[in-house]
C-alpha cells in the first residue's frame, strides 16, 4: 500500500432484533479501485453500506475516510465525506424531470431564494458530458428506461462530488447489454479517479469488474482477494460456507397428457408495454418444465397472466383441456390449477390470519369447509392441524398467526394448501426464495413428488442451480419471450447464453 | 419515448384548439340567454351549442378526447341550461344573472376556500392528508375574534388566528409524522377538537353577553376611481383585505411550491421520502413544517370569515367550508391555480345559489351540492382523473 | 449467471416464534413498504392490547378533559358525577317496584330491578339507550367497512339518506298495516344507505378513487339533499305550515312499538333490539360465514386476497352496501323510533353518523367493542345534554363541547397506538425490570 485507503471500515458490527447482521467486518477500498463485496441475501452487505451512507449507525466499530475517523450520523455527513451510494431500488422520483432528481437538496439558488433550474440544468449537462453519459435533462424518470434510471443515480452521487462511490446490487435489474454498458462506465469512472464499492452475489460479473473481492458471509467477513488468481468456485465455497451445487435424487420423467397448454400469450404491463411477447408452451402430466431467465424479463407477468392475476392481453390458456384464458382465478383454482406464488408474504399468506384460515384460503366456499355460505371452523382447523402435521410445518398450531411463522415454515404452510387441493396443473414461482436449506430440500423433493404424482408442474425460477437441478425441460424467457428450450444435461453456460439473449435465433430453432 | 410524446402533442393542438373553442361556444349557449343579451328564443342556445357538440365530437374523433367530450357537455348543457333560462321570467333572470355583484360574491366566498386549499396543499404535498382543514379553520375563525376583542386590533386577531391554527396543525403533525397515527383519524379527531375547543371557549368567555359587536373588522381596500372602471371597477373596486391578501398568498405558494429549492423538497417528499431522506433532506422537519403551515393558511380563512367576512364568530361557522376547500384542492389537481380555479367555480356556485333564494328558495338549496358532485366526478376520474402525491397518506419510518 | 443465493439466516436455527419486529428491509422501493395499512395495524394491536389500550385510551380523554374543565374554573369532579348521575346508569342500583313490562302486551313479570318510568334514573336510562341504539349502528357502519381496509367516513350522509326515505316511506303509505309498514320503512331506508355508500364502494373498486374522499363528498351531497327535502318547498316538507322546513310527522302505523317507559315521554323502542340483532349479526357474518371470510382477507391483505380466488372490487362494493345498510338503518330507526319527524336544522346539526366514527374506533371494530363503546358515548352525550345535566353543576353548552374534546382525545389516543402501545411495554419492560432486580420478593406473590 503506498498510499492509505480512501475509505476503511474497523470493527462494524450492526444488530437488528433477532439477526447479528454484522459482525466485527473490516473493509477498506482504496484509491482508484473497484472493490467487490460478495454475499449471499442477507449475508450483510446492503447493511454494512447503508451504514457507511449513514443511514443505520453502527453498534460498534469505526469508519475512516481519507485517514480521518468519522462519525456519519446521516446521509448528508456521507455526501459532505464524498460518498455516493447508487441503491438497489432506485431513490428516484418518477414524476420529477432527471434535472429535479439529480440536483435535490443541493439545488442552485437565483436572487437568493429561487430554484435555479436552468443553471441546474445546466451542470448536469456538463457533468454527463464529463463522463459520456446521454441524458435528457428534461424528460421524467418515469419516461426513461430502467438503465438510464440507474445513469440518473450515478449522476445524481458525481453532481454531489462523490469520489467513492457505492452500487448495491446495480444489475440486478439491468438487461445484459444494459450491464454491459454500466461496466464500460465504471471503467471511465475509475479512469476518472473515483472508487468504486461493488455489491453483487454475482460471481461471473464480481470477477469481470472487481480489482478486489471481500466476500461476506452471515454477517462475517471471510476473506478478501484479488481478482487475480480468485476462481468462481472458490468464491462460491466461500461465499456460501458448503459446496453450492444441489442436486435432487429424481427418477425419469413419464409425461402424460398436456395439461398446462399455453398458446401465443401476451401480456400487457401497468405501463402499458408488452412484457410477455407472444409466449406458447405446454406442461405434460408428469414433467417439470423449468422457466430459466434474468429477474424482469417478463416472468412475473406470464405467471400473474397463467393465475388469472393479471389480464391477457391475446393468446390462449388451456388447464386440462379447458380454455380459461379470460377465467377469473378463482375459476382457474377450481379448475385445477395451484400456485404457489413468489412473495408468500405479500400474497401466498394473510399474515394476520391464523394457519387455518390461510390454509383455507382458495376453499373457504366450498364443502367442508362452509356450506351455503356458513363456515365451519372446526372443519377448518381440523383439515389444517391434519396438513401441518403431514407437511410437518412447526412453530404453530392451526390458531397460530401465519406472521408468526418463519419463512420457511410460512413457505410449507403454502406448499401444503396448493399440494393438497390435487391440483392438475402446479406453478411454483421462485418457491425456494429465502428459505434455509432445510426447507429447500423439503420444497424441491415436494415438487418432485408431485411431478411423480401426475401433475404438470411449471417451474419459474431465478436460480439456475434450482432450475438444472428440478427440470425436466428448460424453457428460457428473454424479454418476454421464449428464446430456447433446453434439456437438463445443458451446460450452465449455454443457458446463460440464452438467458442473455445471445444467439437468440439459433436457440429459438 | 418522450420524443414521440412531444410529436404526439404537436399533432393535437390544433385539435385541442377546436375542443376548447367548443367549450367557449358551448358556454356561450347559455350565456346568450342570460342578462344583458337575455335572448328570449330557445333557438339562439341551440345554434351556439349544436357548433358546440359538432367540435366536441370532432375533437374526440382526432384523440382530444378529454377536452373534446368536455366540449360536448358543455354544448349540451349550454342548450339545456339556455332553454331553461329562455323559459324562465326575465325578471327572476335580471334578479338572479347581475354579473357584477355574482363576480364580487364570488370572490367573498371563494376567499376561504383558497386559504384552505393552499393550506391543504402544503400539507398533502409533503405526504400528510389533512382531512382537518376544517377544524384548523374552525379555530383561525374564532382566535381571531377572540384575539381582536382582547388585544383590540385586527392584525393581532389574525395573528392570533395564525398561531392557533398552528398549533392545532403541531397536533395532528405529532400524531401522524411522529406517531405514525392514521393520517385519516388524526384529521378527524383535529375537527372534532376544533369543534369542541371553540365552542367550548366561545360560552366560556362569551356565553353570557354574546360578542360585542363593535370589535375591528379587517377592513376594505377602496380603490380610488375604481368606479369609473366600470365593472371590473366596481368588483375590484371594494374588496376586503383578506381577499386581496389571499390572492398574494395565492402566488406566494405557487412560487414556493414549484420556483423554489423548498417546493421541490416538500414535492419529493411527497411522492418518495426514502429518496428525498437518501439525499440528505429530513422528511420528519419538511412535513412538519408543510403541516404547520396548512394549519396557518386554513387559519387564515377561518379569520377572513369571522373578523373579515362576518364581524363575528358562532358555533361551528366554517360550516363544511374546509371541506370544500380540501374539495377545491382536489378538483384543482393539487396545484394552486388549479385548486383557486376550483375556489372561484365553488365560490361562484354559492353566489349564484345565495341569489337563486329570492325567486326559487328549494333550488338554491340543491346548488349548494355542486361543488361536492364536480369534485366526486372528478376523484372518479370521469374528466381527467386527479391523483394525489404518490406518498400521502403515509406515514415514514425512518431506518 | 451464478447459482442462486440462499438466505442463510435461518440455518441451523431455532424456529422464530415470536412476534418481534423483523430487522427493516434494506430499502425497500415499494412506498406501501413504509407503513403497515390501518387494518393491519390494528390487528397489531389487537394482539398486542386487547382491552387495555381502549380503555387506557378512554381514561386518559377523559382525564383530559377534566383537565379543561378544571382549568377554565370548574370542579371536574361534580361535572363528571353530575354528567354520569344523568346518564341513567345508576339505575342499576336501585330497588323498587319489581317488574318490566312484556313487549307488546300489557302484561308484566317480575324483575329484580326497579323499572318504574316515575323514576328519573329509568328515564334518564331509557333516553341513553335510545341514543346507544343509533350510535351502535352507526358505529357498525364504520366498523364493518374497517374490517375491509375501507375508511368509511360518509355514516353521516348514509345516516342522513336513511333518514330521508324512512320519513318519506313513514309519512306517506298510511293504510298500510302496522307491520307491513314498518317493515317497508326498514327495508327501503337500509336499501337506501347501502346504495349511497356503495356510490364509494363502487369509486373505488372501478377507479380506485379514496373512499376517504368520496364519502366526505357524500356526506355533503347528503346533507345539502336534506336541506332541500325538508326545506321550504321541499318535498318532504310538511303539509301544515310552509314557512317551517320539517317533515311531516310519520303515521302511526309505522312507529316503532315502545316497549320501556312511557310512550309520551318517548320510551326506548324495539329499535333497541335490531342494534343488538345488529351487534351479533356483525359478528356471525364476519366470523362465520364465507362473506365475512372476503372481506377479513380483503381488509387484511388485498393482494394475498386476490390470489386465493377473491374478488376485490366485489368486496369493495358489498361492503360499502353493508356498511350504509348499518347507517340507513339507524336513521330509519330514529325516526320510527321516537323522533318521528326531521326538519333542516336538524340535517345540519345532526353528527350522530359522525360520532360512530370514534365508537368503531375505541371499539377495535368489534361487536363487543361497538356494543359497549357506543354505550359510553350515548352516555356522555344524553349525560351533557340540556335534559339531564343540571345546569347548575356546569352549562349544557360548555358540557356538548366538552363532549367534542373527549371524542377528539379519545381518536387521537387511538391514532397515536404507537404511543399506547410504548406505554404498555414500557410497563411489561418495568415489571420485567422489578422482577430482574428482585427476583424472590415479587416472583412468588405473582404480582407484576
Amino acid at each position: 500500500m503506498d498510499e492509505g485507503p480512501v475509505l476503511e471500515l474497523r470493527g462494524i458490527t450492526k444488530q437488528f432484533p433477532g439477526v447479528l447482521a454484522n459482525d466485527h467486518i473490516d473493509f477498506d477500498l482504496r484509491d482508484g479501485e473497484v472493490h467487490a463485496l460478495l454475499g449471499e441475501n442477507g449475508a450483510g452487505k446492503s447493511t454494512l453500506m447503508n451504514i457507511v451512507y449513514g443511514l443505520y449507525s453502527a453498534d460498534e466499530g469505526e469508519i475512516v475516510i481519507k485517514g480521518e475517523p468519522v462519525k456519519l450520523s446521516s446521509p448528508h455527513d456521507a455526501i459532505d465525506r464524498g460518498i455516493g451510494m447508487v441503491h438497489q431500488h432506485f431513490m428516484l422520483i418518477p414524476v420529477m424531470t432527471v434535472t429535479e432528481n439529480i440536483v435535490l437538496a443541493t439545488e442552485p439558488h437565483t436572487a437568493g431564494v429561487l430554484l435555479d433550474y436552468s443553471g441546474a440544468r445546466q451542470r448536469v449537462l456538463e457533468i454527463s458530458k464529463r463522463f459520456n453519459f446521454a441524458i435528457d435533462p428534461d424528460a421524467k424518470i418515469q419516461n426513461i428506461t430502467v438503465g438510464q434510471q440507474q445513469r440518473v443515480e450515478i449522476l445524481k452521487a458525481l453532481y454531489r462530488n462523490a469520489d467513492i462511490l457505492i452500487l448495491d446490487e446495480p444489475t440486478a435489474v439491468l438487461t445484459p447489454q444494459e450491464a454491459t454498458e454500466l461496466f464500460a462506465i465504471l471503467k471511465d469512472l475509475v479512469a476518472q479517479g473515483l472508487s468504486i464499492i461493488f455489491i453483487s452475489h454475482k460471481l461471473n460479473e464480481v470477477l469481470e469488474i472487481a480489482d478486489r473481492i471481500t466476500v461476506l458471509r452471515r454477517g462475517k467477513r471471510v476473506e478478501t482477494v484479488p481478482r487475480a488468481g480468485a476462481t468462481e468456485a472458490g468464491l462460491a465455497r466461500s461465499m456460501v460456507g458448503r459446496e453450492v451445487l444441489l442436486r435432487v435424487d429424481k427418477g425419469p420423467a413419464h409425461p402424460g397428457d398436456r395439461l398446462l397448454q399455453v398458446e401465443d400469450l401476451r401480456v400487457i404491463d401497468d405501463r402499458g408495454l408488452e412484457v410477455v411477447r407472444g409466449v406458447s408452451f405446454d406442461v405434460r402430466a408428469g414433467e417439470i418444465v423449468g422457466i430459466a431467465g434474468v429477474d424482469g424479463n417478463g416472468q412475473t407477468e406470464l405467471i400473474d397472466g397463467l393465475a388469472g392475476l393479471h389480464k391477457v392481453a391475446s393468446g390462449r390458456v388451456t388447464i386440462g383441456g379447458k380454455e380459461l384464458t379470460g377465467a377469473s382465478a378463482h375459476i382457474r383454482l377450481d379448475e385445477g390449477l395451484g400456485h404457489i406464488p413468489e412473495d408468500r408474504q405479500r400474497r401466498g399468506l394473510v399474515l394476520e390470519f391464523s394457519l387455518a384460515e390461510n390454509i383455507a384460503l382458495h376453499d373457504y366456499d366450498k364443502p367442508p369447509f362452509s356450506r351455503w355460505g356458513w363456515l365451519n371452523p372446526r372443519r377448518v382447523i381440523e383439515r389444517a392441524r391434519q396438513l401441518l402435521r403431514e407437511f410437518d410445518v412447526r412453530g404453530g398450531g392451526p390458531q397460530t398467526l401465519a406472521g408468526a411463522l418463519s419463512g420457511g415454515n410460512q413457505q410449507k404452510v403454502v406448499v401444503a394448501r396448493e399440494v393438497s387441493r390435487n391440483p392438475r396443473v402446479l406453478i411454483a414461482a421462485q418457491p425456494t426464495r429465502g428459505l434455509d436449506v432445510g426447507a429447500i430440500e423439503f420444497v424441491h423433493k415436494r415438487l418432485v413428488a408431485e411431478r411423480d404424482g401426475g401433475r404438470a408442474v411449471l417451474l419459474v425460477s431465478l436460480e439456475l442451480d434450482e432450475i438444472l437441478s428440478l427440470s425436466d425441460r428448460i424453457l428460457v424467457i428473454y424479454e418476454g419471450q421464449i428464446v430456447g428450450e433446453f434439456t437438463p444435461d445443458v451446460g450452465e453456460e449455454q443457458l446463460g447464453i440464452a438467458m442473455t439473449g445471445g444467439r437468440r435465433s439459433e436457440a429459438a430453432a | 419515448m418522450a420524443v414521440r410524446a412531444e410529436t404526439a402533442r404537436l399533432r393535437t393542438v390544433g385539435v385541442r384548439e377546436v375542443a376548447v373553442a367548443g367549450i367557449v361556444l358551448g358556454c356561450f349557449a347559455f350565456v346568450l340567454s342570460l342578462p344583458p343579451i337575455t335572448a328570449r328564443s330557445p333557438w339562439w342556445p341551440a345554434l351556439a351549442g349544436i357548433p358546440a357538440i359538432g367540435a366536441g365530437i370532432w375533437a374526440t374523433t382526432r384523440g382530444a378526447r378529454r377536452l373534446g367530450w368536455f366540449a360536448v357537455s358543455a354544448g349540451i348543457l349550454g342548450i339545456a341550461l339556455g332553454v331553461l333560462a329562455t323559459n324562465a321570467s326575465s325578471g327572476h333572470l335580471k334578479s338572479v344573472v347581475s354579473w357584477t355583484p355574482l363576480f364580487a360574491t364570488m370572490f367573498v366566498f371563494a376567499t376561504p376556500l383558497t386559504f384552505a386549499a393552499l393550506g391543504g396543499m402544503f400539507s398533502e404535498r409533503s405526504g400528510v392528508v389533512n382531512i382537518g382543514l376544517e377544524g384548523m379553520m374552525l379555530t383561525g375563525a374564532f382566535f381571531a375574534v377572540l384575539g381582536t376583542d382582547k388585544l383590540g386590533n385586527w392584525a393581532l386577531g389574525i395573528l392570533c388566528a395564525v398561531v392557533a391554527g398552528g398549533l392545532m396543525a403541531l397536533i395532528h403533525a405529532f400524531v401522524s409524522i411522529q406517531l405514525r397515527a392514521d393520517q385519516i383519524v388524526s384529521g378527524t379527531a383535529i375537527n372534532f377538537l376544533a369543534l369542541g375547543v371553540t365552542g367550548y371557549f366561545f360560552i366560556q368567555v362569551y356565553g353570557d353577553q354574546g360578542i360585542p359587536g363593535s370589535i375591528s373588522q379587517v377592513p376594505s381596500v377602496n380603490i380610488p376611481g375604481a368606479n369609473h372602471l366600470g365593472a371590473i371597477g366596481r368588483i375590484f373596486g371594494h374588496l376586503n383585505l383578506m381577499i386581496w391578501f389571499a390572492f398574494a398568498m395565492l402566488i406566494l405558494s405557487y412560487i414556493v411550491m414549484f420556483r423554489t429549492p423548498i417546493g421541490l423538497r416538500i414535492r419529493a417528499v411527497g411522492e418518495h421520502p426514502r429518496a428525498a431522506d437518501t439525499v440528505g433532506i429530513s422528511v420528519y422537519g419538511i412535513r412538519y413544517a408543510a403541516v404547520v403551515v396548512s394549519g396557518m393558511l386554513a387559519a387564515l380563512g377561518g379569520a377572513y370569515l369571522s373578523i373579515g367576512y362576518v364581524g363575528s364568530f358562532n358555533e361551528n361557522m366554517t360550516a363544511g367550508r374546509g371541506f370544500i376547500g380540501l374539495a377545491a384542492l382536489i378538483f384543482g389537481k393539487w396545484r394552486p391555480f388549479g385548486a383557486f380555479a376550483a375556489a372561484l367555480l365553488f365560490g361562484f356556485s354559492d353566489a349564484l345559489s345565495l341569489r337563486f333564494q329570492q325567486p326559487w328558495p328549494s333550488q338554491a338549496v340543491l346548488f349548494r351540492a355542486l361543488p361536492y358532485v364536480l369534485t366526486l366526478i372528478a376523484v372518479a376520474g370521469v374528466i381527467g382523473r386527479s391523483i394525489p402525491p404518490a406518498a400521502s397518506g403515509r406515514p415514514y419510518r425512518k431506518q | 449467471m451464478s447459482e442462486g443465493p440462499r438466505d442463510p439466516e435461518l440455518n441451523d436455527e431455532p424456529e422464530i416464534l415470536d412476534t418481534e419486529p423483523k430487522p427493516p428491509e434494506p430499502l425497500a422501493a415499494d412506498p406501501t413498504a413504509y407503513a403497515p395499512s390501518v387494518a393491519h395495524r390494528l390487528a397489531l394491536l389487537q394482539r398486542a392490547g386487547g382491552i387495555v389500550t381502549p380503555l387506557l385510551t378512554a381514561v386518559l380523554a377523559f382525564f383530559m378533559g377534566g383537565v379543561v374543565v378544571a382549568a377554565t374554573g370548574h370542579n371536574p369532579w361534580k361535572v363528571y358525577k353530575g354528567i354520569v348521575s344523568g346518564t341513567g346508569l345508576p339505575w342499576f342500583i336501585h330497588f323498587g317496584h319489581h317488574h318490566i313490562d312484556i313487549p307488546f302486551t300489557n302484561h308484566h313479570v317480575f324483575f329484580w330491578w326497579d323499572t318504574s318510568v316515575v323514576n328519573n334514573d329509568a328515564y334518564n336510562l331509557q333516553q341513553m339507550l335510545i341514543i346507544a341504539t343509533t350510535l351502535t349502528l352507526t358505529g357498525l357502519a364504520v366498523a364493518f367497512a374497517f374490517r375491509c381496509g375501507l375508511f368509511n367516513i360518509g355514516g353521516q350522509g348514509q345516516y342522513v339518506i336513511g333518514v330521508i326515505t324512512g320519513l318519506w316511506v313513514g309519512t306517506n303509505f298510511s293504510g298500510m298495516g302496522h307491520v307491513p309498514h314498518v317493515l317497508f320503512a326498514v327495508v327501503v331506508a337500509s336499501l337506501a344507505g347501502a346504495l349511497w355508500a356503495a356510490i364509494a364502494g363502487f369509486l373505488k373498486a372501478t377507479t380506485g378513487a379514496h373512499e376517504v374522499i368520496t364519502t366526505i363528498m357524500l356526506n355533503w351531497i347528503a346533507y345539502w339533499l336534506g336541506s332541500w327535502a325538508f326545506g321550504q318547498g321541499g318535498p318532504l316538507q310538511n303539509s301544515f305550515n310552509p314557512s317551517l322546513p320539517v317533515s311531516n310527522d310519520v303515521v302511526p302505523s309505522a312507529k316503532l312499538w315502545p316497549f320501556w317507559g312511557n310512550p309520551a315521554l318517548q320510551a326506548l323502542h324495539i329499535g333497541f333490539f335490531v342494534a343488538i340483532t345488529a351487534l351479533v349479526a356483525f359478528w356471525f357474518t364476519l366470523n362465520r360465514t364465507t362473506l365475512g371470510y372476503e372481506v377479513r382477507a380483503v381488509g387484511f391483505n388485498p393482494e394475498a386476497a386476490r390470489y386465493g380466488g377473491i374478488s376485490v372490487r366485489k368486496n369493495y362494493i358489498i361492503t360499502m352496501a353493508i356498511a350504509g345498510g348499518f347507517a340507513g338503518l339507524a336513521g330509519v330507526m330514529d325516526m320510527l323510533g321516537y323522533q318521528y319527524r326531521f326538519g333542516v336544522l336538524d340535517v345540519q346539526t345532526s353528527n350522530i353518523g359522525f360520532i360512530g366514527i370514534a365508537v368503531a374506533l375505541l371499539g377495535r371494530n368489534k361487536a363487543i367493542g361497538v356494543g359497549l363503546s357506543a354505550v359510553l358515548f350515548a352516555s356522555l352525550l344524553y349525560g351533557t345534554s340540556t335534559r339531564s345535566l343540571n345546569s347548575d353543576v356546569f352549562p349544557t353548552a360548555l358540557a356538548s363541547n366538552l363532549t367534542w374534546m373527549i371524542q377528539a382525545l379519545v381518536l387521537l389516543f387511538i391514532g397515536a397506538d404507537v404511543l399506547i402501545l410504548y406505554v404498555w411495554h414500557a410497563r411489561q419492560r418495568l415489571v420485567r425490570w422489578i422482577r430482574a432486580q428482585w427476583p424472590e420478593s415479587i416472583q412468588p406473590t405473582g404480582t407484576g
